[in-house]
Protein backbone atom coordinates (compact mmCIF):
# COMPACT_ATOMS: atom_id res chain seq x y z
CA UNK A 1 0.00 0.00 0.00
CA UNK A 2 2.91 2.31 0.67
CA UNK A 3 3.84 2.48 -3.00
CA UNK A 4 0.46 3.93 -3.88
CA UNK A 5 0.81 6.49 -1.09
CA UNK A 6 4.21 7.54 -2.35
CA UNK A 7 3.07 8.11 -5.87
CA UNK A 8 0.09 10.05 -4.61
CA UNK A 9 2.48 12.39 -2.85
CA UNK A 10 4.45 12.68 -6.04
CA UNK A 11 1.28 13.32 -8.01
CA UNK A 12 0.34 16.15 -5.70
CA UNK A 13 3.86 17.45 -6.07
CA UNK A 14 3.29 17.75 -9.80
CA UNK A 15 0.44 20.15 -9.11
CA UNK A 16 2.64 22.18 -6.78
CA UNK A 17 5.57 22.28 -9.18
CA UNK A 18 3.71 24.45 -11.66
CA UNK A 19 3.03 27.24 -9.21
CA UNK A 20 6.27 28.72 -7.93
CA UNK A 21 9.38 30.36 -9.36
CA UNK A 22 10.02 31.92 -12.76
CA UNK A 23 8.80 30.22 -15.95
CA UNK A 24 12.16 28.68 -16.91
CA UNK A 25 12.91 27.06 -13.59
CA UNK A 26 9.27 26.04 -13.37
CA UNK A 27 9.62 24.25 -16.71
CA UNK A 28 12.78 22.46 -15.63
CA UNK A 29 11.27 21.72 -12.26
CA UNK A 30 8.21 20.06 -13.71
CA UNK A 31 10.30 18.26 -16.33
CA UNK A 32 12.62 16.92 -13.65
CA UNK A 33 9.65 15.88 -11.57
CA UNK A 34 8.12 14.13 -14.57
CA UNK A 35 11.33 12.22 -15.22
CA UNK A 36 11.64 11.22 -11.58
CA UNK A 37 8.01 10.06 -11.69
CA UNK A 38 8.81 7.97 -14.77
CA UNK A 39 11.77 6.37 -12.99
CA UNK A 40 9.52 5.83 -9.99
CA UNK A 41 6.98 3.92 -12.07
CA UNK A 42 9.71 2.02 -13.92
CA UNK A 43 11.01 0.74 -10.61
CA UNK A 44 7.64 -0.85 -9.94
CA UNK A 45 7.58 -2.65 -13.27
CA UNK A 46 7.61 -6.44 -12.99
CA UNK A 47 10.29 -7.85 -15.27
CA UNK A 48 10.34 -11.34 -16.78
CA UNK A 49 12.49 -13.95 -15.10
CA UNK A 50 15.53 -15.39 -16.81
CA UNK A 51 13.86 -18.67 -17.73
CA UNK A 52 10.74 -16.90 -18.97
CA UNK A 53 12.85 -14.67 -21.18
CA UNK A 54 14.81 -17.62 -22.54
CA UNK A 55 11.67 -19.64 -23.26
CA UNK A 56 9.84 -16.86 -25.04
CA UNK A 57 12.90 -15.98 -27.10
CA UNK A 58 13.37 -19.57 -28.19
CA UNK A 59 9.71 -20.03 -29.06
CA UNK A 60 9.64 -16.84 -31.12
CA UNK A 61 12.80 -17.84 -32.97
CA UNK A 62 11.33 -21.24 -33.78
CA UNK A 63 8.01 -19.76 -34.84
CA UNK A 64 9.60 -17.14 -37.09
CA UNK A 65 11.97 -19.65 -38.71
CA UNK A 66 9.13 -22.10 -39.35
CA UNK A 67 6.98 -19.37 -40.90
CA UNK A 68 9.85 -18.14 -43.08
CA UNK A 69 10.58 -21.64 -44.29
CA UNK A 70 6.91 -22.20 -44.99
CA UNK A 71 6.44 -18.96 -46.90
CA UNK A 72 9.64 -19.50 -48.88
CA UNK A 73 8.46 -22.99 -49.78
CA UNK A 74 5.07 -21.66 -50.86
CA UNK A 75 6.72 -18.92 -52.89
CA UNK A 76 9.00 -21.35 -54.64
CA UNK A 77 6.08 -23.59 -55.56
CA UNK A 78 3.86 -20.75 -56.75
CA UNK A 79 6.64 -19.22 -58.78
CA UNK A 80 7.14 -22.51 -60.62
CA UNK A 81 3.40 -22.88 -61.07
CA UNK A 82 2.86 -19.35 -62.37
CA UNK A 83 5.91 -19.75 -64.60
CA UNK A 84 4.35 -22.88 -66.09
CA UNK A 85 1.03 -21.18 -66.70
CA UNK A 86 2.22 -17.82 -68.00
CA UNK A 87 5.19 -18.84 -70.09
CA UNK A 88 8.94 -18.75 -69.74
CA UNK A 89 10.66 -17.45 -66.62
CA UNK A 90 9.92 -18.75 -63.13
CA UNK B 1 8.39 -27.04 -24.47
CA UNK B 2 8.45 -27.39 -28.22
CA UNK B 3 6.06 -30.32 -27.93
CA UNK B 4 3.49 -27.64 -27.22
CA UNK B 5 3.54 -26.83 -30.92
CA UNK B 6 2.40 -30.38 -31.46
CA UNK B 7 -0.15 -30.05 -28.69
CA UNK B 8 -1.53 -26.94 -30.35
CA UNK B 9 -2.29 -29.11 -33.34
CA UNK B 10 -3.97 -31.75 -31.20
CA UNK B 11 -6.55 -29.29 -29.90
CA UNK B 12 -9.28 -29.48 -32.56
CA UNK B 13 -10.44 -25.90 -32.26
CA UNK B 14 -6.97 -24.43 -32.28
CA UNK B 15 -5.84 -26.72 -35.08
CA UNK B 16 -8.69 -25.44 -37.22
CA UNK B 17 -7.73 -21.85 -36.50
CA UNK B 18 -4.05 -22.39 -37.27
CA UNK B 19 -4.74 -24.31 -40.48
CA UNK B 20 -7.21 -21.62 -41.54
CA UNK B 21 -4.58 -18.93 -41.03
CA UNK B 22 -2.01 -20.94 -42.97
CA UNK B 23 -4.50 -21.41 -45.81
CA UNK B 24 -5.13 -17.66 -45.94
CA UNK B 25 -1.38 -17.06 -46.04
CA UNK B 26 -1.11 -19.49 -48.95
CA UNK B 27 -3.89 -17.68 -50.84
CA UNK B 28 -2.17 -14.38 -50.13
CA UNK B 29 1.15 -15.62 -51.50
CA UNK B 30 -0.50 -17.15 -54.55
CA UNK B 31 -2.12 -13.81 -55.36
CA UNK B 32 1.25 -12.13 -55.02
CA UNK B 33 2.51 -14.25 -57.93
CA UNK B 34 -0.43 -14.17 -60.34
CA UNK B 35 0.18 -11.38 -62.85
CA UNK B 36 -2.43 -8.73 -63.58
CA UNK B 37 -4.13 -9.08 -66.97
CA UNK B 38 -2.47 -6.87 -69.55
CA UNK B 39 0.99 -7.48 -68.13
CA UNK B 40 3.47 -9.71 -69.87
CA UNK B 41 4.83 -12.14 -67.33
CA UNK B 42 7.89 -13.11 -69.35
CA UNK B 43 8.84 -9.47 -69.96
CA UNK B 44 8.65 -8.72 -66.23
CA UNK B 45 10.84 -11.69 -65.45
CA UNK B 46 13.38 -10.45 -67.99
CA UNK B 47 13.25 -6.95 -66.53
CA UNK B 48 13.78 -8.20 -63.00
CA UNK B 49 16.80 -10.27 -63.95
CA UNK B 50 18.62 -7.20 -65.22
CA UNK B 51 17.33 -4.90 -62.50
CA UNK B 52 19.83 -2.52 -60.96
CA UNK B 53 20.29 -1.64 -57.32
CA UNK B 54 18.22 1.51 -57.53
CA UNK B 55 14.92 -0.30 -57.40
CA UNK B 56 15.08 -0.04 -53.61
CA UNK B 57 13.43 3.31 -54.14
CA UNK B 58 10.14 1.54 -53.90
CA UNK B 59 11.74 -0.54 -51.18
CA UNK B 60 9.27 -0.41 -48.33
CA UNK B 61 6.17 -0.54 -50.53
CA UNK B 62 7.64 -3.53 -52.30
CA UNK B 63 8.64 -5.09 -48.98
CA UNK B 64 5.18 -4.67 -47.47
CA UNK B 65 3.62 -6.34 -50.48
CA UNK B 66 6.16 -9.17 -50.32
CA UNK B 67 7.71 -8.39 -53.68
CA UNK B 68 4.31 -8.37 -55.36
CA UNK B 69 4.49 -4.69 -56.31
CA UNK B 70 7.36 -5.13 -58.73
CA UNK B 71 5.75 -8.25 -60.14
CA UNK B 72 2.65 -6.20 -60.96
CA UNK B 73 0.61 -9.08 -59.62
CA UNK B 74 -3.05 -8.91 -58.66
CA UNK B 75 -2.07 -8.28 -55.03
CA UNK B 76 0.51 -5.69 -56.06
CA UNK B 77 -0.75 -3.09 -53.60
CA UNK B 78 -1.00 -5.65 -50.83
CA UNK B 79 -2.19 -4.53 -47.44
CA UNK B 80 -0.77 -0.99 -47.67
CA UNK B 81 -3.98 0.84 -48.66
CA UNK B 82 -5.77 -0.85 -45.77
CA UNK B 83 -3.11 0.26 -43.30
CA UNK B 84 -3.13 3.79 -44.64
CA UNK B 85 -6.92 3.89 -44.49
CA UNK B 86 -7.03 2.68 -40.90
CA UNK B 87 -4.42 5.26 -39.89
CA UNK B 88 -6.46 8.01 -41.51
CA UNK B 89 -9.74 6.88 -39.95
CA UNK B 90 -8.17 6.57 -36.52
CA UNK B 91 -6.64 10.01 -36.83
CA UNK B 92 -10.01 11.36 -37.87
CA UNK B 93 -11.67 10.08 -34.69
CA UNK B 94 -9.68 12.72 -32.84
CA UNK B 95 -10.52 15.50 -35.28
CA UNK B 96 -14.13 14.90 -36.32
CA UNK B 97 -16.71 14.91 -33.51
CA UNK B 98 -19.05 12.63 -35.44
CA UNK B 99 -16.41 9.92 -35.59
CA UNK B 100 -15.70 10.34 -31.91
CA UNK B 101 -19.39 9.87 -31.15
CA UNK B 102 -19.38 6.74 -33.32
CA UNK B 103 -16.44 5.37 -31.40
CA UNK B 104 -18.17 5.88 -28.09
CA UNK B 105 -21.28 4.13 -29.37
CA UNK B 106 -19.64 0.76 -28.85
CA UNK B 107 -20.15 -2.21 -31.12
CA UNK B 108 -22.49 -0.59 -33.65
CA UNK B 109 -20.32 2.50 -34.00
CA UNK B 110 -17.23 0.37 -34.32
CA UNK B 111 -18.66 -1.58 -37.23
CA UNK B 112 -19.67 1.69 -38.88
CA UNK B 113 -16.06 2.83 -38.56
CA UNK B 114 -14.82 -0.43 -40.05
CA UNK B 115 -17.15 0.18 -42.96
CA UNK B 116 -15.71 3.67 -43.52
CA UNK B 117 -12.21 2.20 -43.35
CA UNK B 118 -13.12 -0.27 -46.08
CA UNK B 119 -14.55 2.42 -48.37
CA UNK B 120 -11.47 4.54 -47.87
CA UNK B 121 -9.26 1.51 -48.59
CA UNK B 122 -10.95 0.98 -51.93
CA UNK B 123 -10.66 4.67 -52.80
CA UNK B 124 -6.96 4.65 -51.93
CA UNK B 125 -6.49 1.44 -53.89
CA UNK B 126 -8.01 3.00 -57.04
CA UNK B 127 -5.76 6.01 -56.61
CA UNK B 128 -2.59 4.02 -55.98
CA UNK B 129 -3.15 1.42 -58.66
CA UNK B 130 -3.94 4.11 -61.26
CA UNK B 131 -0.75 6.02 -60.46
CA UNK B 132 1.28 2.86 -60.29
CA UNK B 133 0.04 1.56 -63.64
CA UNK B 134 0.59 4.90 -65.33
CA UNK B 135 4.07 4.64 -64.02
CA UNK B 136 4.45 1.06 -65.22
CA UNK B 137 3.97 2.20 -68.80
CA UNK B 138 7.53 3.39 -68.63
CA UNK B 139 9.14 0.53 -66.70
CA UNK B 140 12.83 1.36 -67.17
CA UNK B 141 12.58 3.64 -64.11
CA UNK B 142 10.65 1.11 -62.09
CA UNK B 143 13.21 -1.63 -62.44
CA UNK B 144 16.18 0.71 -62.87
CA UNK B 145 16.97 -1.29 -65.96
CA UNK B 146 17.45 0.71 -69.18
CA UNK B 147 16.94 -2.40 -71.28
CA UNK B 148 13.45 -2.74 -69.97
CA UNK B 149 11.22 -0.71 -72.26
CA UNK B 150 7.83 -2.33 -72.11
CA UNK B 151 6.02 -4.76 -69.84
CA UNK B 152 2.45 -4.21 -70.93
CA UNK B 153 0.83 -6.18 -73.73
CA UNK B 154 -0.98 -3.13 -75.04
CA UNK B 155 -1.51 0.49 -74.04
CA UNK B 156 -5.21 0.84 -74.79
CA UNK B 157 -7.40 2.57 -72.24
CA UNK B 158 -9.52 -0.56 -71.79
CA UNK B 159 -6.51 -2.63 -70.74
CA UNK B 160 -5.43 0.07 -68.31
CA UNK B 161 -8.91 0.21 -66.82
CA UNK B 162 -8.99 -3.56 -66.41
CA UNK B 163 -5.62 -3.44 -64.67
CA UNK B 164 -6.78 -0.75 -62.25
CA UNK B 165 -9.93 -2.73 -61.59
CA UNK B 166 -7.98 -5.95 -60.98
CA UNK B 167 -5.52 -4.37 -58.58
CA UNK B 168 -8.30 -2.62 -56.67
CA UNK B 169 -10.24 -5.86 -56.44
CA UNK B 170 -7.03 -7.56 -55.30
CA UNK B 171 -6.68 -5.01 -52.50
CA UNK B 172 -10.27 -5.60 -51.50
CA UNK B 173 -9.61 -9.32 -51.37
CA UNK B 174 -6.46 -8.84 -49.27
CA UNK B 175 -8.45 -6.67 -46.87
CA UNK B 176 -11.07 -9.39 -46.58
CA UNK B 177 -8.40 -12.05 -46.03
CA UNK B 178 -6.94 -9.94 -43.25
CA UNK B 179 -10.30 -9.56 -41.55
CA UNK B 180 -10.97 -13.27 -41.89
CA UNK B 181 -7.72 -14.02 -40.08
CA UNK B 182 -8.64 -11.61 -37.29
CA UNK B 183 -12.08 -13.20 -36.94
CA UNK B 184 -11.50 -16.89 -37.43
CA UNK B 185 -7.76 -17.41 -37.32
CA UNK B 186 -4.93 -16.64 -34.92
CA UNK B 187 -3.42 -13.22 -34.50
CA UNK B 188 -4.28 -9.85 -35.97
CA UNK B 189 -4.97 -10.21 -39.71
CA UNK B 190 -3.26 -7.01 -40.79
CA UNK B 191 -0.12 -7.87 -38.82
CA UNK B 192 -0.09 -11.47 -40.02
CA UNK B 193 -0.23 -10.41 -43.67
CA UNK B 194 2.57 -7.88 -43.25
CA UNK B 195 4.52 -10.52 -41.38
CA UNK B 196 4.03 -12.91 -44.30
CA UNK B 197 5.15 -10.32 -46.82
CA UNK B 198 8.30 -9.51 -44.91
CA UNK B 199 8.99 -13.18 -44.23
CA UNK B 200 8.76 -13.75 -47.98
CA UNK B 201 11.42 -11.18 -48.85
CA UNK B 202 13.62 -11.61 -45.79
CA UNK B 203 15.52 -14.81 -46.65
CA UNK B 204 16.15 -13.53 -50.17
CA UNK B 205 17.49 -10.24 -48.88
CA UNK B 206 19.70 -12.02 -46.35
CA UNK B 207 21.05 -14.29 -49.04
CA UNK B 208 21.68 -11.34 -51.34
CA UNK B 209 23.91 -9.80 -48.66
CA UNK B 210 25.87 -12.99 -48.35
CA UNK B 211 26.26 -13.20 -52.13
CA UNK B 212 27.26 -9.58 -52.55
CA UNK B 213 29.76 -9.40 -49.74
CA UNK B 214 30.88 -12.96 -50.24
CA UNK B 215 31.39 -13.15 -46.50
CA UNK B 216 29.72 -15.26 -43.88
CA UNK B 217 30.55 -13.02 -40.92
CA UNK B 218 28.14 -10.24 -41.97
CA UNK B 219 25.47 -12.79 -42.75
CA UNK B 220 25.85 -14.44 -39.35
CA UNK B 221 26.18 -11.03 -37.71
CA UNK B 222 22.77 -9.98 -39.01
CA UNK B 223 21.22 -13.23 -37.83
CA UNK B 224 22.83 -12.74 -34.43
CA UNK B 225 21.54 -9.18 -34.33
CA UNK B 226 18.10 -10.58 -35.06
CA UNK B 227 18.38 -12.92 -32.07
CA UNK B 228 19.51 -10.12 -29.75
CA UNK B 229 16.60 -7.97 -30.91
CA UNK B 230 14.22 -10.86 -30.33
CA UNK B 231 15.47 -11.23 -26.76
CA UNK B 232 15.21 -7.46 -26.20
CA UNK B 233 11.71 -7.25 -27.59
CA UNK B 234 10.62 -10.23 -25.51
CA UNK B 235 12.10 -8.63 -22.40
CA UNK B 236 10.26 -5.35 -22.81
CA UNK B 237 7.02 -6.92 -24.02
CA UNK B 238 6.94 -9.10 -20.92
CA UNK B 239 7.56 -6.21 -18.55
CA UNK B 240 4.44 -4.83 -17.01
CA UNK B 241 3.38 -2.47 -14.27
CA UNK B 242 0.82 -4.27 -12.16
CA UNK B 243 -1.75 -2.06 -10.53
CA UNK B 244 -3.30 -3.94 -7.62
CA UNK B 245 -7.08 -4.18 -7.63
CA UNK B 246 -9.16 -5.56 -4.79
CA UNK B 247 -12.71 -6.66 -5.04
CA UNK B 248 -14.99 -6.01 -2.13
CA UNK B 249 -16.38 -9.55 -2.15
CA UNK B 250 -13.02 -11.03 -1.51
CA UNK B 251 -12.49 -9.03 1.63
CA UNK B 252 -15.22 -10.96 3.40
CA UNK B 253 -12.87 -13.95 3.72
CA UNK B 254 -10.68 -14.91 6.64
CA UNK B 255 -7.83 -12.60 5.90
CA UNK B 256 -8.00 -8.85 6.10
CA UNK B 257 -7.12 -8.20 2.49
CA UNK B 258 -9.23 -11.00 1.14
CA UNK B 259 -8.20 -14.15 -0.67
CA UNK B 260 -6.75 -13.16 -4.00
CA UNK B 261 -6.42 -9.63 -5.14
CA UNK B 262 -5.95 -9.21 -8.86
CA UNK B 263 -4.12 -6.55 -10.79
CA UNK B 264 -4.47 -4.54 -13.97
CA UNK B 265 -1.44 -5.30 -16.13
CA UNK B 266 -0.14 -2.17 -17.83
CA UNK B 267 2.53 -3.22 -20.29
CA UNK B 268 5.49 -0.91 -20.72
CA UNK B 269 4.75 -1.08 -24.42
CA UNK B 270 0.97 -1.23 -24.60
CA UNK B 271 0.89 -0.34 -28.27
CA UNK B 272 2.79 -3.35 -29.63
CA UNK B 273 4.18 -3.10 -33.15
CA UNK B 274 1.31 -1.06 -34.57
CA UNK B 275 3.09 2.32 -34.11
CA UNK B 276 6.09 0.99 -36.02
CA UNK B 277 3.90 -0.26 -38.85
CA UNK B 278 2.02 3.04 -38.98
CA UNK B 279 5.16 5.16 -38.85
CA UNK B 280 7.00 3.23 -41.52
CA UNK B 281 4.06 3.07 -43.89
CA UNK B 282 3.55 6.81 -43.52
CA UNK B 283 7.24 7.34 -44.21
CA UNK B 284 6.95 5.25 -47.35
CA UNK B 285 4.40 7.64 -48.80
CA UNK B 286 6.74 10.51 -49.74
CA UNK B 287 9.08 8.10 -51.53
CA UNK B 288 6.17 6.60 -53.40
CA UNK B 289 4.94 10.05 -54.34
CA UNK B 290 8.39 11.05 -55.51
CA UNK B 291 8.71 7.87 -57.51
CA UNK B 292 5.57 8.68 -59.45
CA UNK B 293 6.69 12.24 -60.12
CA UNK B 294 10.21 11.43 -61.25
CA UNK B 295 11.00 12.16 -64.86
CA UNK B 296 13.00 9.70 -66.89
CA UNK B 297 15.65 12.20 -68.01
CA UNK B 298 16.58 13.12 -64.44
CA UNK B 299 15.07 16.63 -64.57
CA UNK B 300 12.66 16.14 -61.68
CA UNK B 301 11.23 18.86 -59.51
CA UNK B 302 13.28 20.06 -56.55
CA UNK B 303 11.16 18.40 -53.90
CA UNK B 304 11.39 15.06 -55.70
CA UNK B 305 15.15 15.23 -55.67
CA UNK B 306 15.14 16.24 -52.00
CA UNK B 307 12.99 13.26 -51.06
CA UNK B 308 15.16 10.95 -53.13
CA UNK B 309 18.27 12.20 -51.40
CA UNK B 310 16.95 12.14 -47.85
CA UNK B 311 14.18 9.62 -47.52
CA UNK B 312 14.81 6.91 -50.09
CA UNK B 313 17.72 5.08 -48.52
CA UNK B 314 16.58 5.35 -44.94
CA UNK B 315 20.10 6.12 -43.78
CA UNK B 316 20.04 9.90 -43.36
CA UNK B 317 19.50 11.69 -40.07
CA UNK B 318 16.46 13.51 -41.46
CA UNK B 319 14.88 10.14 -42.06
CA UNK B 320 15.88 8.81 -38.67
CA UNK B 321 14.55 11.86 -36.82
CA UNK B 322 11.22 11.87 -38.65
CA UNK B 323 10.94 8.19 -38.02
CA UNK B 324 11.60 8.55 -34.29
CA UNK B 325 9.14 11.43 -34.01
CA UNK B 326 6.43 9.47 -35.82
CA UNK B 327 6.96 6.40 -33.66
CA UNK B 328 6.79 8.44 -30.46
CA UNK B 329 3.62 10.13 -31.66
CA UNK B 330 1.89 6.95 -32.77
CA UNK B 331 2.80 5.10 -29.57
CA UNK B 332 1.03 7.66 -27.41
CA UNK B 333 -1.76 8.00 -29.90
CA UNK B 334 -2.39 4.29 -30.14
CA UNK B 335 -2.22 3.74 -26.38
CA UNK B 336 -4.71 6.55 -25.86
CA UNK B 337 -7.21 5.03 -28.27
CA UNK B 338 -6.83 1.45 -27.08
CA UNK B 339 -6.81 1.96 -23.31
CA UNK B 340 -9.47 4.18 -21.85
CA UNK B 341 -8.82 4.82 -18.12
CA UNK B 342 -12.30 6.24 -17.52
CA UNK B 343 -13.90 3.12 -18.93
CA UNK B 344 -11.68 0.83 -16.87
CA UNK B 345 -12.37 2.85 -13.73
CA UNK B 346 -16.11 2.73 -14.38
CA UNK B 347 -16.03 -1.00 -14.90
CA UNK B 348 -14.06 -1.50 -11.70
CA UNK B 349 -16.58 0.57 -9.79
CA UNK B 350 -19.46 -1.39 -11.28
CA UNK B 351 -18.06 -4.69 -10.05
CA UNK B 352 -17.03 -3.38 -6.66
CA UNK B 353 -13.30 -3.24 -7.29
CA UNK B 354 -10.88 -0.57 -6.20
CA UNK B 355 -7.20 0.24 -6.18
CA UNK B 356 -6.06 0.28 -2.53
CA UNK B 357 -5.54 3.85 -1.41
CA UNK B 358 -7.36 5.42 -4.35
CA UNK B 359 -11.02 6.31 -4.32
CA UNK B 360 -13.29 4.72 -6.91
CA UNK B 361 -14.53 6.68 -9.90
CA UNK B 362 -12.71 9.74 -11.18
CA UNK B 363 -9.63 9.58 -8.89
CA UNK B 364 -9.07 5.99 -10.08
CA UNK B 365 -9.28 7.06 -13.72
CA UNK B 366 -6.85 9.88 -13.01
CA UNK B 367 -4.47 7.52 -11.26
CA UNK B 368 -4.57 5.04 -14.18
CA UNK B 369 -3.93 7.88 -16.61
CA UNK B 370 -1.04 9.06 -14.45
CA UNK B 371 0.64 5.65 -14.43
CA UNK B 372 -0.12 5.06 -18.10
CA UNK B 373 1.49 8.28 -19.32
CA UNK B 374 4.58 7.69 -17.26
CA UNK B 375 4.97 4.07 -18.27
CA UNK B 376 4.41 4.82 -21.96
CA UNK B 377 7.27 7.31 -22.17
CA UNK B 378 9.98 4.64 -21.76
CA UNK B 379 7.86 2.32 -23.91
CA UNK B 380 7.80 4.78 -26.79
CA UNK B 381 11.50 5.53 -26.47
CA UNK B 382 12.22 1.80 -26.50
CA UNK B 383 10.20 1.32 -29.71
CA UNK B 384 11.96 4.19 -31.43
CA UNK B 385 15.42 3.05 -30.33
CA UNK B 386 14.94 -0.56 -31.24
CA UNK B 387 13.75 0.30 -34.71
CA UNK B 388 16.55 2.76 -35.32
CA UNK B 389 19.52 0.79 -33.93
CA UNK B 390 19.47 -2.00 -36.53
CA UNK B 391 19.22 0.70 -39.19
CA UNK B 392 22.46 2.19 -37.94
CA UNK B 393 24.08 -1.23 -37.65
CA UNK B 394 23.11 -2.13 -41.19
CA UNK B 395 24.54 1.12 -42.51
CA UNK B 396 27.77 0.37 -40.66
CA UNK B 397 28.23 -2.98 -42.40
CA UNK B 398 27.07 -1.45 -45.67
CA UNK B 399 24.17 -3.85 -45.96
CA UNK B 400 21.41 -1.27 -46.07
CA UNK B 401 21.00 -1.52 -49.84
CA UNK B 402 19.50 -4.93 -49.44
CA UNK B 403 17.66 -4.09 -46.26
CA UNK B 404 16.21 -0.70 -46.99
CA UNK B 405 14.19 -0.80 -43.78
CA UNK B 406 16.17 -3.27 -41.73
CA UNK B 407 15.17 -2.28 -38.23
CA UNK B 408 11.51 -1.99 -39.04
CA UNK B 409 11.25 -5.33 -40.74
CA UNK B 410 13.08 -7.13 -37.94
CA UNK B 411 10.92 -5.42 -35.32
CA UNK B 412 7.69 -6.21 -37.15
CA UNK B 413 8.67 -9.85 -37.61
CA UNK B 414 9.58 -10.30 -33.95
CA UNK B 415 6.64 -8.29 -32.66
CA UNK B 416 4.05 -10.11 -34.73
CA UNK B 417 5.70 -13.44 -33.98
CA UNK B 418 5.54 -12.80 -30.24
CA UNK B 419 1.95 -11.56 -30.33
CA UNK B 420 0.79 -14.55 -32.35
CA UNK B 421 2.63 -17.08 -30.20
CA UNK B 422 1.14 -15.50 -27.09
CA UNK B 423 -2.33 -15.67 -28.53
CA UNK B 424 -1.93 -19.36 -29.35
CA UNK B 425 -0.52 -19.83 -25.87
CA UNK B 426 -3.47 -18.20 -24.16
CA UNK B 427 -5.87 -20.30 -26.21
CA UNK B 428 -3.98 -23.43 -25.16
CA UNK B 429 -4.20 -22.40 -21.53
CA UNK B 430 -7.91 -21.80 -21.80
CA UNK B 431 -8.20 -25.51 -22.42
CA UNK B 432 -6.07 -26.33 -19.37
CA UNK B 433 -3.14 -27.43 -21.41
CA UNK B 434 0.35 -26.66 -20.36
CA UNK B 435 1.44 -24.02 -22.87
CA UNK B 436 4.65 -23.40 -24.77
CA UNK B 437 6.17 -21.42 -22.06
CA UNK B 438 6.35 -23.75 -19.10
Amino acid sequence: MTEVGESRDSRQASKRAGKSGNPVSRLFGSLGLFISQILDELRKVVRPTRSELWNYTLVVIVFVSVMMALVSGLDFGFQKLVGLVFGNGG
Amino acid sequence: MLTAFGRAFKTPDLRRKILFTLAIIAVYRLGAHVPTPGVSYSLIQACQKGAGDANDLLGLANLFSGGALLQLSIFALGIMPYITASIIIQLLTVVIPKFEALKKEGQAGQSKMTQYTRYLTIALAVLQSATFITFAQNPSQLFANPACTNILTDDSIVTILIMVLTMTAGTGLVMWLGELVTDKGVGNGMSILIFTSIAATFPGALWAIQQKEGRWDIFLGIILMGFVIIALVVYVEQSQRRIPVQYAKRMVGRRVYGGTSTYIPLKVNMAGVIPVIFASSLLALPTLLAQFNRKADGSSAGWVQWIDANFAGGDTWEYALTYIALILFFTFFYVSITFNPTEVADNMKKYGGFIPGIRAGRPTAEYLQYVLTRITVPGAIYLALISIIPLIALVLVGANQNFPFGGTSILIIVGVGLETVKQIESQLQQRHYEGFLK
